[in-house]
């Protein structure tokens, strides 16, 4: 089994064999493979496979091909991340087959770029795309200065509320964290049986997003090594609050990624959701019956002096490195992202309400969007202001799904009155610590 | 690291087992020396032949199991621990190329200060505890019963106690599961029309909850060991304790539960290895309640490591803390139970 894992190629033998591999195809066209990187080739387009789990992916690969004669796209719709999709890309990459192009969330990143799978895509990226991304997208998938992964949206927190029931019972929209716990003392002092949220027990990326708007840095990479604080100040600032919401029985405590999470929604038990923007979509295709009573309000803030917010949601495409075709594969991607027909076609498959990693395309998205659901708000101008607020303190670690789990395993257990929210967190950071050190990766604990 | 001189075979020693050979008529023989008989002795060839043939048939009858132990067992064992000392190397952040290097103890160091795996431990001891004195007592007074002719569809008893074992872990978790899920389950419906609310898949009841799916599948198993060690109870020592003036109850503690003593201790034995090895059971729990985690077990901390985080070295080396804490507790329980065994005919000895 060693022998299998032995990846002692360096850098440099690596960028030799890309360079090489480029040559090749600049230089002998369509001699050595079918369809060098830039012929025009008789034997064909070069095939590139694509594997993800987003919504309209086929639509997409299929506007690509009509449009392309020189690469042909190969797409496979894979499980989510969480549902098995990243083990799958993890043991394809073990075995040497793994896609030309994989899908992958912003916290999953630095693991699949540590472990090889992710090729570093600096030398394909061209300056023009580089523009175009939104920076603080681009922050998440860069390391070292190095780009392992082209974002494809990126996803402010927003409070998506129930304007009927805000109305009806004459409590304001909080902006800030202190007008929030206001606003939810209010709610379950008049209406009986509702909350103005849930506190989700299955929301390792909610907390992770609370404590990114707060300031807090749970991984940073400065210094050359991973410095873990997740109970750093900010953290401590976030859980303290939520805890007191929690005791006092303001916010519901439950998962909400599941039926039973759907249902409380659906019976209009809470008065609204903190959570990406994406999701504004997701209400209008999980809830059509609630059209017109929702409103989308920027994430409480701290300090509005200062807007800040974190992120939940968002994907991004990488390049593997089993890969014989990377400049190829940069093509689609950079196509996928940043083409007004591609987002048209992604959109042609449904309701969606994804914020575009790059912001220029926003008036495609603006044009597809019903804004009756909201009541005629125009969603994406605020997804656009608050898409600026996200905070560049952040980076994710090198183990992020097996950290946050750990974290909703510990949520898991306070919502069963078992442990608490900083309890949870400093649990995630124990157990990510061995991992990180068995990795062989400079990394120690950041001060409290 | 072993030094040879301690476990230098005598050079002339023959190979194959010495011992039933020197258990022979020539017990006098000293093992070393049977290689200087001399050959044209028509008593030592024809016994050399005899040898041979029983050397062969043991080879014959005991080959495939050796060979599926050197297979599946001794081989992925060594691969393990070989496995837990090395590590794909990524200094610094990480993003560099890789090196696979050794890692000495530090992939032990990993798992053993890991507060998940830990408290793996300790659900997997928490399970004995509970799960072992269960299991042991019940399928011996269910043994018992059965063997005092008490029951009267015995063979029907016996065959719904074991028809569980019959079906697969997973089957038996998802048949639990089904009956464990609050709005599914016909039995947390008639609890709640008594007005009792059990959540069998809350924080506190989720331990007890799959120790009544194992109790379940494995009851029936047990009961058949321990009632065939009881059919094999002599009747006469049955008679003479009935006609000493034991009453059934008595002439079951004092009688029968003594004699099956060492089918106690394998069942013991048995049902701590496998309580040790716990994964179908909470791995399916784990879909349906988020108070069972991904490494609720150290056998799903194990595989957790391994194909959630990528981290096969530190996966190797929980493997073998899981595999030493097996063999440590196995033989503490064996010496124990010779020991206790030793004793027990010491007294009666004396008496």
């Amino acid at each position: 089994m060693p022998g299998s894992r032995t990846r002692t190629r360096t850098r440099s033998t690596r960028t030799a064999l890309t360079t090489a591999l480029a040559l090749a195809g600049l230089l002998l066209g369509t001699a050595c493979t079918p369809g060098g990187a830039t012929a025009e080739s008789a034997s064909g387009p070069v095939h590139l496979t694509f594997w993800s789990s987003l919504r309209g992916s086929q639509e997409v690969v299929d506007a690509f091909n009509r449009t392309h004669d020189d690469i042909h796209v190969d797409f496979e719709q894979v499980p989510s991340g969480q549902q098995g999709g990243y083990a799958k890309l993890s043991n394809a990459a073990r075995a040497g087959n793994a896609p030309d192009v994989a899908t992958i969330e912003y916290p999953q990143v630095p693991g699949f770029a540590i472990d090889g799978v992710a090729r570093d895509l600096t030398p394909y990226m061209s300056k023009r795309l580089r523009a175009k991304l939104l920076p603080q997208a681009l922050a998440l998938t860069t390391f070292e200065g190095r780009t392992f992964s082209v974002p494809q949206d990126v996803e402010p927190m927003v409070f998506l509320y129930r304007r009927d029931l805000f109305a009806k019972y004459g409590i304001e929209v909080p902006r800030t964290w202190a007008e929030f716990e206001d606003a939810a003392r209010a709610v379950k002092r008049k209406a009986k049986g509702k909350r103005i949220a849930t506190f989700p027990t299955d929301g390792g990326h909610h907390l992770a997003g609370f404590a990114w708007q707060a300031g807090a840095r749970w991984f940073d990479t400065r210094g050359g090594r991973w410095t873990v604080s997740m109970t750093d100040g900010p953290t401590r600032k976030v859980t303290a609050y939520w805890q007191r919401l929690i005791d006092e029985k303001l916010v519901f405590l439950n998962p909400v990624d599941t039926q039973a999470g759907t249902a409380q929604v659906g019976r209009s038990e809470v008065f609204g959701k903190l959570t990406g923007a994406w999701d504004a979509g997701g209400m209008m295709s999980s809830q059509p019956g609630q059209k017109g009573k929702w409103g989308v309000a920027p994430l409480p803030q701290w300090d509005p002096k200062h807007p800040r917010v974190g992120t939940h949601g968002g994907s991004t495409f990488a390049v593997t490195k089993d890969s014989a075709h990377p400049r190829e594969a940069m093509e689609f991607i950079e196509w996928q992202v940043s083409s007004p027909a591609a987002w048209r076609a992604r959109l042609s498959s449904g309701i969606s309400s994804q914020y575009p990693a790059v912001p220029a395309l926003l008036p495609v998205l603006r044009k597809a969007m019903d804004t009756r659901y909201f009541a005629g708000q125009d969603i994406y101008a605020l997804f656009d202001r608050e898409a600026r607020h996200i905070s560049r303190r952040w980076t994710w670690g090198p183990r992020m799904t097996a950290t946050l789990k750990t974290v909703q395993d510990g949520l898991a257990r306070a919502g069963d009155g078992e442990g608490t929210v900083l309890g949870a967190v400093e649990e995630g950071q124990r157990s990510t610590m061995p991992d990180l050190k068995s990795l062989g990766l400079d990394a120690r604990e950041g001060s409290r | 690291m072993s030094s040879t001189d301690s476990t230098a075979p005598v050079p002339g020693r023959p190979p194959g087992p010495a011992r039933p050979a020197a258990a022979g008529p020539q017990t006098a023989h000293p093992p070393g020396a049977s290689g200087a008989v001399p050959a044209d002795r028509p008593g030592a060839r024809t016994r050399r032949w005899a040898r041979r043939r029983r050397l062969g048939a043991c080879a014959a009858l005991m080959g495939p199991f050796f060979v599926l132990l050197v297979a599946v067992f001794l081989v992925p064992v060594c691969a393990a621990v070989w496995l837990s000392f090395f590590s794909d190397d990524q200094p610094g952040l990480g993003f560099g190329p890789e090196r696979t290097v050794f890692a000495g103890l530090r992939n032990f160091e990993a798992a053993l200060t890991d507060p998940t795996f830990l408290s793996g431990l300790g659900t997997a001891a928490l399970y004995c505890v509970v799960y072992i004195p269960l299991m042991v007592l019940c399928a011996l007074a269910l043994a018992l019963l059965l063997d005092s002719g008490a029951v009267r569809l015995r063979r029907t008893a016996q065959l719904s106690l074991f028809l569980p074992h019959a079906v697969p872990g997973i089957i038996a978790a998802i048949i639990w599961l089904y009956l464990y899920t609050p709005g599914l389950s016909p039995v947390i419906d008639l609890l709640h029309h008594a007005d009792v609310r059990v959540d069998f898949l809350g924080v506190r009841m989720v331990l007890p909850s799959i120790v009544n799916i194992a109790m379940w599948s494995n009851l029936g198993y047990n009961v058949v060991i321990f009632y065939a060690a009881l059919q094999a109870v002599p009747r006469e020592v049955t008679e003479a304790a009935v006609v000493d003036g034991a009453g059934p109850v008595r002439t079951a503690l004092s009688v029968k539960v003594p004699l099956v003593r060492g089918s106690a201790v394998m069942v013991t034995m048995f049902t701590l290895i496998w309580s040790l090895q716990l994964f179908t059971e909470p791995m399916l729990l784990s879909q349906a309640t988020p108070v069972v985690g991904s490494r609720y077990t150290p056998n799903m901390y194990i595989y957790d490591a391994a194909f959630t985080r990528n981290n096969y070295g530190l996966a190797a080396a929980a493997s073998v803390v899981l595999l030493v804490v097996t063999i440590a507790l196995s033989y503490g329980l064996s010496r124990w139970s010779n020991r206790t065994a030793d004793t027990s005919e010491g007294d009666s000895g004396e008496r």
